[in-house]
């Protein structure tokens, strides 16, 4: 996975790690982050302190930046089927499978609500895979038009979260 | 046991999977990539899964994806098929952590038998025979050049990590050792991103045996008879037979009993091959495969087994209700490999739309597709298209049905090419249907199978069956010479048989 999908935040829902347990967990996010490329997996063993990382195959061309990339956009391969979408309307697809949620924590306001204005890199939403949060951050700037996905709903790679009225412009 | 399975896979063996839930009640999700959204398997599911674009590495190898789409649906295990997660010990042991049922060994197992110089280690502990080399990885070209000198020419260098036929280099001169040998490594790294090698003796002219056996996770096991993959391309499996005809009823038993005795020794569970190499002196442990083959159904017409539904079960925790002695493989098998590949052009992917499928019929024909007519073969996975099985109570008789089959199975679409018109060269070959072909028999023939199969797809497809004792259906050039690998031109003179077409055939 891109090192970009990765977040220190400590999950939301599941047990409560021990402080030890985050402070590797913290550490190891760090070492994910600063790491280059698009990684495949990282192994760490504490009893003999081993760390291995494996990378993925260069399959595709700029693995690292597109993979960063294909955080927030809709790989170019997969538009939302079916749809027949205003120019100026833009789907905001779920980057991998898991669970949505609108907010940081289960009291915070959500992230956005219809009608909001957003900024590029704004958080739209959380995609919780295997206990790690995802953001989904906005690719434009626009208004949101429609959140299609409840809180807390399971959704699969692809699926149209919400729709975004982009402010238009050169970009 | 299982209620609702995850199936972690695409193609053939998806469906070959849903098929055995369905039987056995399990529920069934699909996962799948957006190029396999509408695929066979996603039609048949209960539910279908989108986990990620056409790319296996972001969907059928991401591993994130799965585990969240199998606890979305509410699965309580999940099959990995082969190839893919399918011989991955951390997915393994993932699921197990997520409190998915993996159907296969425990993870430490995959681990073991993942690694081909461990595995030789432990099936030599276990009383197994093997070729003579090594067991620890050889760490330089001269230390290497020292055990090839010591065990005699010609060795073959190998991945330890390797599998699917790659990381392997046969070296008969030791002038070439140390090339070859720097060659393999870097093969290995690339690969399988491990580049440790060992180096055993190899055998030019063996048959590769590999026998099925099934294990419970309660210590009992049993062996289901034999396969005989000796036909390969490159180490690539092309034609599968079973039981291996050259062996005698002794030899089989032992290579039976040592099989499970291997699998039990490391603990062990589910459906697994063991693979040997056989010729005149004796048989030697190459490898284990900790999971469901391609070539699995051969077993499956032979013995009446459904080995995929006794994975399940075991899996799910069921000790095995099969004893050994109900085993009775009877008659013969073949297997072939239907890949969209072009011969012709050096086995190159020819993927492209099926504008024409049609699977063959009649008695004891199978044919195991992920596709229908209609679909596309997707240039991202492999090409194997299909899988042509048929069952006859002898081998000769089970070589002029799968003849039959083939020339009943129709692929037809713009840039697709098959390995059929091949696979019928392959099965009028003398040294094939006199079943005295070893694994180097079919690199070493063919060109003159290529032209063979060549002058075979230039023939119009024969509407009457062919006639007269032990021939194939028929084409004009079908004239054997036992021992000769020259082929016979095509279209020249009269055919050696008299043939009526059919009157309609315009």
């Amino acid at each position: 996975m891109p090192p970009g999908e990765l977040s220190s935040r400590a999950a939301t829902s599941g047990t409560p790690a021990s402080a030890e347990e985050r402070t590797l967990r913290d550490d190891v996010v760090q070492l994910a982050r600063t790491l280059p490329g698009d990684l495949r997996r990282l192994c760490v063993r504490s009893g003999e302190s081993v760390i291995e990382v494996e990378w993925a195959p260069e399959d595709r061309a700029g693995a690292s930046s597109t993979a960063r990339a294909a955080v927030g956009v809709a790989p170019a391969a997969d538009p939302p089927a079916g749809t027949d979408l205003p120019a100026d309307v833009t789907a905001v697809p779920a980057p991998l499978v898991g669970t949505f949620y609108v907010a940081a924590s289960p009291d915070a306001d959500p992230f956005v609500q219809v009608g909001d204005t957003v900024e590029p890199g704004q958080t739209l939403g959380i995609v919780e895979a295997m206990k790690l949060m995802n953001p989904i951050v906005a690719e434009e700037a626009g208004v949101i038009t429609e959140i299609l996905v409840g809180d807390a709903e399971s959704v699969e790679y692809g699926q149209v979260l919400m729709y975004l009225r982009t402010a238009g412009g050169p970009r | 046991m299982i209620s609702r399975l995850l199936i972690a896979n695409r193609g053939e063996i998806a469906v070959r999977i849903a098929r055995a839930c369905r039987e056995l009640g399990i529920e069934v999700v699909a996962a799948c990539s957006t190029s396999d959204r509408h695929s066979a398997v996603a039609e048949m599911a209960d539910e279908a899964v989108h986990i990620g674009p056409p790319a296996p590495r972001r969907s059928y190898l991401h591993v994130p994806n799965l585990i969240e789409a199998a606890l979305r649906t509410g699965a309580d295990a999940v099959h990995p098929g082969y190839g893919f997660l399918s011989e991955d010990p951390d997915f393994a042991e993932i699921c197990e952590l997520e409190g998915l049922t993996f159907v296969g060994p425990p993870p430490e197992v995959m681990q073991q038998m993942g690694n081909k110089a461990t595995a030789r280690r432990l099936m030599a502990d276990a009383g197994l025979p093997l070729l003579p080399g090594v067991v620890e990885p050889v760490r330089t070209a001269d230390e290497g050049r020292a055990i090839a000198d010591a065990i005699g020419y010609p060795v073959i260098i190998k991945a330890a990590a390797g599998g699917g036929g790659r990381g392997m280099t046969v070296v008969t001169d030791p002038a070439e050792f140390a090339d070859a040998f720097t060659a393999t490594r870097a093969v290995a790294r690339a690969v399988f991103r491990d580049s440790t090698v060992y180096v055993e003796r190899y055998l030019s002219r063996a048959r590769h045996v590999e026998v099925q056996v099934l294990c419970d996770g309660h210590g009992s096991g049993i062996h289901l008879g034999e396969r005989d993959c000796s036909l390969q391309r490159r180490h690539q499996k092309l034609l599968e037979e079973g039981p291996a005809a050259h062996l005698s009823p002794g030899q089989r038993a032992e290579l039976g009993a040592l099989a499970v005795r291997g699998a039990l020794s490391v603990g062990f569970a589910g459906a697994g091959t063991v693979e040997f190499l056989v010729d005149e002196a004796g048989a030697y442990f190459m490898e284990m495969n900790a999971r469901i083959q391609v070539e699995h159904p051969v077993t499956e017409m032979l013995t009446g087994v459904d080995l995929v539904r006794e994975q399940l079960l075991v899996a799910g925790g069921r000790r095995l209700q099969l004893q050994q002695e109900d085993v009775v493989p009877r008659g013969a098998a073949i297997e072939c490999r239907i890949n969209a590949e072009d011969p012709a052009r050096g086995f190159a992917p020819a993927p492209g739309h099926l504008d024409v499928l049609r699977a063959p019929g009649g008695p004891w024909t199978r044919f195991d597709t992920g596709y229908r007519q209609g679909d596309d073969v997707s240039p991202h996975y492999d090409s194997l298209l299909g899988k042509l099985i048929v069952w006859a109570p002898d081998r000769d008789q089970a070589i002029r049905r799968m003849d039959r089959a083939l020339a009943e199975l129709r692929v037809e679409g713009p840039g697709l090419r098959t390995t059929v018109d091949l696979q019928r060269a392959l099965l009028r070959h003398p040294d094939v249907r006199a079943d005295r072909h070893d694994i180097e028999f079919l690199d070493r023939s063919l060109p003159a199978l290529l032209s063979r199969a060549a002058a075979l797809s230039a023939t119009p497809p024969r509407a009457l069956p062919a006639h007269g004792p032990l021939q194939l259906v028929p084409d004009p050039s079908d004239q054997d010479r036992p021992g000769s690998l020259v082929p016979t031109p095509p279209q020249e003179g009269t055919p050696p048989c008299p043939i009526r077409r059919s009157p309609s055939r315009t």
